[in-house]
């Protein structure tokens, strides 16, 4: 890999902050200038923990409306009517306080249940459009995609998302990954969505085991499923280090997460239970004990409480292929869809140098960024649903408020935040983006923002823009400038064109509903551009 | 780069859209006049357990070995339906209780079933099992090699089928089957129509936007908006403007299939549009259940079964054209684990359904779940490889040889779905 000199070689400051953040804010480009590349990803890369305080008090401000009717009693439904613009109030509970929600259902309205999940979603859009360390957003975007769960259909998923964002994914994003991984797999979301919470002694369920594998460490290539049980013929395996996994390695890891489940109310026995706090828990007598074998190294029978575990997770978190796979899916994350072999390389070998420092994620995400392959790759990734809204908002200054209406159209568009139902998470690729009706809603998506369809806030386009501008044609050129970064001549005449305007109309009388229902067209059409849809 | 196919075609459909919009509208309602085929592949996401949804239920082995909630009954009050005509004489092949629509196709004869049918390749990963079959290949290296799938090849080897809406994923994505076909439209949904929103001007404006631009966000975007203004201009609009709703003849109940209900009520749209579609995917997922599967897999089965009956309702005008075939990645372990679930295995069961179907009875061959006829020792084992039913229903539609479409497949020959 060339590492660029970021000191000289000139990236574009446009282009950084659109592919290692949600685009610029104004301001945002002199502040980038003044830093330079390599300062500015320092900075990014080490952010304070908890929110920036400009985003801490977008969030305490943002109300989102529940509503639903009183239960019924005959049903032994306890709830009463509620109609209200709420806080985002479950963001920062633990998980004992939400879990009443699931430990005593009738209770609470459906609604209730589904409201951290809500809540989060709010949160994901305020922190993308506000956040001061957007490069931590991204990465917690990629995390979540990489680690994903479906919390739009497992209420228990729904309710343990605050604590799965705020202290297994969050505070892990740069740090290491083998921690990572141990905080993902003691989760109850994990244990929930891929249901190891249910796995006992006897007939493991494999689930877990198997996506631990194929999509959080090592990865599908080092699959070796002509292989099956027939470990010894797996390469270097006779030496202590397989080259790959094959299935008995998925079925020996499943013994080896026997009783690692969900406090929620179980009995272990007929005396015990398990407390209902939806916190973590190790049961012993879940627990397949006996001696196994999984990556052609030997587990003696009766190792102490989680051990089992822990070690299969030391061995997939230090294999060379998940450091090749991981690095591979950051470099399609930050740089191609197709990633540059060399600079996969190269990241590799930051990723394995570093296999047992803090911030080994940050370290890897460094080279990638400091590299010739990323500088030269403008324009290179389509931007997602989220990505779309995040951007226009925080280049036209729109103080964006999450409605369910913006929600469900993220989703229409591809990106149903949190709600991907297939263990790989959200594809990171173009096409999955680009099909028919995916394109009709993304070029919604702005004009609803513009003409306020679904509540997301008035948005008056003459009080971002600059005096100097007086005609349509200069209105034109200001937004396809501001939103893609170029002041491209080609975008500024099709929306003029479009429009029956000349670029020498006068903008008439400003701040009338007319005047800034026209500009906001016009800047909905600069973001319809094709510049505007990738990064 | 030179200007692509789709470029062309889809400049020269929207030139004649715009003539000839008002007579589509008509034309929607006048009988279909093209014979070609149709065939609409509904792929089962997560991996479906073949053994619960068609049963050998009176087979000891199965018995033995499985737990009896993970079984459909041969007697009893959640007794499955008894299916004619199936692969071992000596076993009671049953239909899981939920699937009453696929039950009633089947007696009819319009539904064949083609059980123990899956991958040659032993994988037990979804994403690779997946990949494989929506690019036709059984092995890990064409995997690597082939970008494209089955039906894009398909497509390619047959010109006659290359109308700018012949191929359609009713989803939010064009499905892996279609990968690379440059005119796959994805479209999950119509009921609000498919104009941008904005209207007139938003479309001028996108149309000028996207003209001329050769990466491919803008291709996209022109493909986009030439199948939206094709497909647009044939849904029914009252005098102001609104989308008239959609009513599917025979009343069909997509509401009682859920979420499966809408892509394949989408599709029926699109198919009597008379548009040209002439190859369509849709998914019903959920099927990876590895806990608590009895209710689980009881929701499954009624939404496919409703969802398939509904469409066939709604479509009988093609009945004659149509080949609908159902497939999943896998099938599932035929011991269940203590979640009350099953885990990832390998065959499963296709079943094929077509007004020229010769149905009511199983094809290939069954290869029992003796401990020793199984993959593995774990697994019910392929007999019937998932290209060999592909093969008859491309041929039964006169498309070229099958080493073209599943390149390294060397056919079996017809199994007779379509009779000898």
């Amino acid at each position: 890999m060339a590492e660029i000199d970021a000191g000289t070689v000139s990236v574009s400051p446009f282009f950084v902050l659109s592919r290692l953040g949600y685009g610029p804010k104004e301001g945002d480009v002199i502040a980038f200038e003044r830093l330079g590349l390599a300062d500015w990803l320092d900075q990014q890369l080490k952010p304070p923990q908890g929110d920036d305080a400009e985003t801490a008090a977008a969030l305490s401000r943002a109300r989102l409306r529940i509503n639903y009717p009183a239960g019924d009693a005959s049903k032994n439904q306890g709830w009463v009517a509620t109609d209200e613009m709420r806080p985002l109030a479950t963001l920062d509970e633990p998980i004992d306080t939400l879990w009443p929600l699931i430990a005593e259902r009738d209770k609470y309205a459906p609604q209730e249940r589904r409201r951290p999940l809500l809540d989060m979603i709010s949160a994901t859009i305020i922190r993308a459009v506000h956040s001061r360390y957007q490069l931590r957003e991204i990465l917690c975007r990629f995390w979540h995609d990489h680690f994903n769960v479906d919390a739009w259909s497992a209420e228990p998923v729904a309710v343990a998302l605050p604590t799965y964002d705020r202290d297994v994914i969050r505070p892990n994003c740069f740090g290491n990954f083998r921690h990572m991984l141990e905080a993902v797999a003691t989760s109850t979301a994990m244990l929930y969505y891929l249901s190891n919470r249910s796995s006992r002694a006897g007939a493991a369920n494999e689930n877990y085991g198997r996506e631990l594998f194929e999509l959080h460490t090592l990865g599908r290539d080092a699959y070796l499923n002509d292989k099956y049980d027939r470990w010894r013929e797996v390469p270097g395996a006779l030496k202590g280090h397989p080259v790959g996994y094959i299935d008995e390695d998925v079925y020996e890891s499943a013994r080896a997460f026997t009783g690692w489940t969900v406090a929620d109310g179980t009995p272990i026995d007929g005396g015990r239970k398990l407390p209902a706090t939806g916190r973590f828990a190790y049961v012993e007598s879940w627990h397949d004990g006996y001696q196994k074998r999984v990556l052609a190294t030997d587990f003696n029978e009766f190792q102490p409480a989680m051990a089992d575990g822990r070690r299969v997770l030391d061995l997939v978190a230090a294999h060379p292929a998940t450091a090749r796979f991981i690095c591979r899916k950051l470099v399609q994350r930050l740089v191609a869809d197709d990633p540059p072999p060399r600079l996969v390389a190269a990241a590799v070998s930051v990723w394995s140098q570093n296999l047992h420092a803090p911030d080994q994620i940050a370290k890897v995400v460094r080279a990638i960024v400091l590299s010739s392959e990323f500088a030269q790759s403008d324009g290179a990734k389509i931007r997602r649903p989220l990505a779309l809204v995040a951007a226009f908002a925080r280049a036209t200054a729109l103080d964006i408020t999450p409605t369910e209406p913006l929600i469900n159209n993220l989703a229409a568009a591809g990106e149903r935040l949190y709600g991907y139902p297939d263990p790989t998470g959200l594809p990171d690729e173009r096409d999955h983006f680009i099909g028919t009706g995916a394109m009709r809603v993304r070029w919604q998506l702005a004009f609803a923002l513009t003409q306020n369809q679904w509540g997301t806030g008035l948005w008056i386009p003459d009080a971002v823009m600059p005096a100097s501008v007086e005609t349509l044609g200069d209105a034109a050129a200001f937004w396809v400038a501001t939103l893609t970064g170029q002041p491209s001549p080609g975008p500024v005449a099709a929306i003029l064109g479009g429009i029956g305007a000349a670029p020498d109309d006068r903008l008439g009388p400003r701040f009338t509903p007319d005047a800034e229902k026209r500009l906001g067209l016009v800047a909905a059409y600069a973001a319809m551009s094709p510049a505007f849809q990738s990064c | 780069m030179p200007l692509s196919r789709r470029t062309l075609l889809k400049s020269a459909a929207a030139g004649a859209i715009v003539a000839s919009a008002p007579g589509l509208t008509v034309r929607s309602f006048a009988a279909p006049t093209r014979e070609r085929p149709l065939l609409v592949v509904v792929h089962l996401r997560g991996g479906a357990d073949g053994l619960n949804l068609v049963s050998p239920a009176t087979d000891p082995d199965f018995i033995a070995t499985r737990t009896s909630e993970l079984r459909v009954a041969a007697d009893g009050s959640e007794a499955g339906y008894a299916l004619a005509n199936g692969p071992d004489g000596t076993i009671d092949f049953r239909l899981h209780p939920a699937a009453g629509g696929l039950a009633e196709l089947y007696k009819s004869g319009a539904l064949a079933i083609i059980h123990a049918a899956g991958l040659t390749d032993g994988t037990r990963s979804h994403f690779v099992a997946t990949d494989m079959i929506e690019r036709g290949v059984a092995d890990g290296a064409s995997l690597s090699r082939l970008r494209d799938g089955w039906l894009t090849r398909y497509l390619r080897a047959d010109p006659a089928s290359t109308g700018p809406i012949a191929a359609v994923s009713a989803a939010g994505a064009v499905s892996g089957e279609l990968a690379e076909w440059p005119d796959a439209l994805a479209v999950a949904d119509l009921s609000g129509g498919l104009a941008p929103a904005g209207g007139p001007q938003a479309r001028e404006v996108l149309t000028r936007l996207y003209a001329t631009g050769k990466d491919p966000v803008s291709e996209a975007g022109r493909s986009a908006l030439s199948a939206m203004a094709t497909i647009d201009a044939a849904v029914p609009r009252d005098p102001k403007g609104a989308v008239i709703p959609y009513h599917p003849d025979a009343a069909a109940p997509y509401d009682s299939a859920a979420e499966f209900g809408r892509p394949l009520r989408t599709l029926a749209q699109l198919i009597k549009m008379e548009l040209g579609v002439d190859i369509a995917t849709v998914d019903i997922g959920g099927w990876d259940m590895h806990e608590y599967q009895p209710g689980r897999f009881k929701t499954g089965v009624t939404h496919l079964s409703n969802g398939i009956a509904a469409f066939w309702n709604d479509t009988a005008r093609y009945h004659d054209r149509m080949v609908l075939v159902t497939i999943s990645e896998f099938g599932r372990r035929l011991r269940s684990n203590r979640s009350l679930g099953t885990d990832h295995g390998r065959a499963g069961v296709m079943m094929v359904l077509g007004g020229r179907v010769k149905g009511g009875r199983f094809f290939g061959r069954w290869p029992g779940l003796a401990n020793a006829q199984l993959d593995e020792g774990v697994d019910l084992a392929v007999a019937t490889d998932y290209r060999q039913i592909l093969t008859e229903i491309l041929r039964h539609r006169g498309a070229a040889p099958a080493d073209r479409i599943f390149p390294g497949y060397v056919d079996k020959g017809p199994l007779g779905i379509f009779g000898a």
